[in-house]
């Protein structure tokens, strides 16, 4: 794919945090509407590759495009108005706050809370709808991250940014984690996805890259990779 | 449940904490005492009222200038000692214009600005009061606030914004500093005499007889009650109704997560400041109107208390600030039923103490500012 057609381009990117170096020439493509997993093994980069498109890495070298505009080295601030939500993978949701205002934290840079995107985020996570005014600190794993993902939308954002949606949460959750972001994918949000559950992820997404030692090592549809006899063997457990 | 399982409950809770039994039984006997004084006659009603009311009001008093203290712990994540000489920062700031407005055409300005300093001219003599001259008052504690939202906004911006990605125990030493300097330019600027400033004969008062005595309650106790009420319910509309509220209360939750939804945090910072500021200048002026009396050392000595109400509260919770101030107040007052005043103090630090031995994150949980 070439970078004029996606909605993200990476090109070349090197980046790490102060004057660690994690990523070497990273490359990586988002189409509009498309759905990507990265996985590899720990330490292979995958966080750091998404961080670094929402401005939480030392940049030091190569490119990052988001819908034609050159959003290299910019701060999260900034590039939450370009159209980007970003739901990191720990304490993604302000325990003290009530769920009604967690999600109007997340529509904070526009004048007002957003009637429609708040609507649509209640019927996607009806539990969010029951509990408005319950504690976010007093939810179960699960519904923290609904309440996460359920923020990161108010601002209606054309790629979402999901880093390991499903850690932390009870077997029989990580499928209806997984339902969810088919339905938020098939609204027509980009998504741009860490997963350790790899097999899973890449079952559900259109294509998958895997990263070894911060650089790209393989590239294809996610069935492809699924099927492919080494990324099986090396990184799917077999 | 037998006797027996009685028995063995009350002897594991005596070997498991022997500290609360003794504490218990202080309590106890501090009540049994309260009340047969109170039967007795040996402690008078009217001066146990006279007690609970002074504590309410300095309570009031450490309890608004601790909220802002509690709002910087929580938002900045450091102890800011220059509080207290923001106080005081804002009681002399205050009272000087309150001198100005009072005195204007009766005493040259130098003298009016500089609060009287070496003799010059005295509060007393210029009648100021709530009732006698409300516009001075009123102005000046307009003007506290104002003084103090400055002062701290510049401060942060001279020291502690270039230090923000720095440790908290830096940012607490480099504050240190900033209270002596304050303290001193504000020692020399308006020297170091204690001094009195309202016309106290002249503040009316309402006076009612109680059962054995009289109990008396000053318009200055009333305006004090209705500006620190008035404020704090402010704060709590501030921090539960309003947009920039629920912002503050995300950063001091979790500030990394503010940063990645989009909340401007610096402008946070500064909004935080600026309430935070205006808050303890109006405390330090309301602090000296109710005492009668200004020094350089005011707020430093009252930084003490207040510290001690905010970590009694939580530290870090807006609430927890006003509930400590209240209980730091009223036990230092009462205290004086049974040790000397001079250790009314030790008295208060005493309770937080306990408090804390107790309920280690302090009454409210800390770090949530709500």
């Amino acid at each position: 794919m070439d970078a004029a057609g996606s909605l993200l381009a990476v090109r070349d990117l090197d980046a790490g945090y102060g004057d660690l170096r994690i990523l070497y020439d990273v490359y990586l493509d988002v189409a509009d509407g498309e759905y990507v997993t990265i996985v590899g093994p720990n330490g292979a980069g995958k966080s750091t590759v998404m961080k670094s498109v929402f401005g939480l890495t030392t940049y030091m070298g190569g490119s990052i495009t988001f819908a034609g505009t050159d959003i290299t080295g910019r701060s999260p601030e900034d590039i939450i108005h370009e159209g980007i939500g970003y739901v990191p993978q720990n304490d993604n949701v302000f325990t003290s706050l009530s769920v009604a205002e967690n999600l109007a934290m997340g529509a904070y840079i526009l004048e007002d809370v957003p009637k429609a995107a708040l609507r649509e985020v209640y019927e996607r996570f009806p539990i969010l709808d029951e509990r408005r005014d319950q504690k976010a600190g007093t939810m179960s794993g699960g519904q923290r991250q609904m309440l996460a993902m359920g923020r990161a939308l108010m601002l209606e954002p054309d790629l979402l940014l999901l880093d390991e949606p499903s850690a932390g949460l009870a077997p029989d959750l990580v499928d209806e984690m997984f339902d969810k972001i088919d339905e938020i994918n098939e609204a027509g949000t980009a998504i741009l996805m860490v997963e350790q559950n790899a097999t899973e992820a890449l079952r559900r997404c259109d294509r998958g890259y895997v990263f070894v030692q911060g650089r790209n090592r393989f590239v294809d549809s996610g069935q492809a990779l699924l099927d492919d006899e080494e990324v099986r063997r090396e990184f799917l457990g077999g | 449940m037998g006797i027996a399982d009685t028995y063995s409950d009350g002897r594991r809770f005596v070997v498991a904490r022997p500290f609360a039994l003794i504490v218990g039984l202080l309590v106890v006997l501090l009540a049994v005492d309260f009340v047969s004084g109170l039967a007795t006659g040996r402690i008078a009603v009217s001066d146990v009222t006279t007690l609970v009311w002074d504590g309410l009001m300095q309570g009031l008093v450490v309890g608004l200038a601790g909220i802002g203290l509690s709002m910087t712990y929580s938002i900045l994540n450091f102890a800011n000692f220059a509080h207290g000489d923001y106080i005081t920062g804002g009681a002399f700031s205050g009272w000087a214009v309150t001198y100005l407005l009072a005195g204007l055409g009766r005493a040259d300005v130098g003298s009016l600005l500089l609060i009287g300093a070496g003799g010059s001219v005295f509060g007393g003599a210029l009648g100021i009061g709530i009732t006698a001259t409300p516009i001075a008052v009123l102005g000046g504690l307009i003007f506290a606030g104002l003084f103090t939202v400055a002062l701290a906004l510049l401060i942060d911006r001279l020291v502690y914004r270039s230090m923000r990605d720095q440790g908290g125990i830096s940012l607490l030493i480099a504050s240190v500093g900033i209270a002596f300097a304050l303290r001193y330019l504000i020692a020399f600027v308006f020297t170091t005499e204690n001094r009195g400033v309202t016309d106290a004969g002249g503040v009316p008062g309402i006076q009612g007889y109680l059962i054995d005595g009289y109990v008396t309650v000053s318009a200055h106790d009333a305006t004090l009650l209705v500006v620190a009420v008035g404020l704090m319910l402010g704060v709590h509309f501030l921090l539960q109704r309003t947009k920039l509220g629920t912002a503050m209360r995300a950063m001091a939750d979790n500030e990394d997560l503010a940063r990645v939804t989009g909340i401007p945090t610096e402008r946070v910072v500064r909004a935080t400041w600026v309430i935070g500021g205006a808050l303890t200048g109006v405390a330090g002026y309301m602090f000296v109107l109710w005492k009668g009396t200004i020094g350089f050392n005011d707020g430093w000595l009252l930084l003490l208390l207040v510290f001690a109400a905010v970590i009694l509260g939580g530290i870090g919770s807006v609430y927890g600030a006003i509930l400590g101030g209240l209980v730091i107040g009223l036990t230092s007052s009462m205290s004086v039923l049974w040790i000397p005043s001079d250790f009314a103090r030790a008295a208060a630090f005493f309770v937080m103490i306990l408090v804390l031995l107790f309920r280690p994150e302090g009454l409210f949980e800390g770090r949530s500012t709500a």
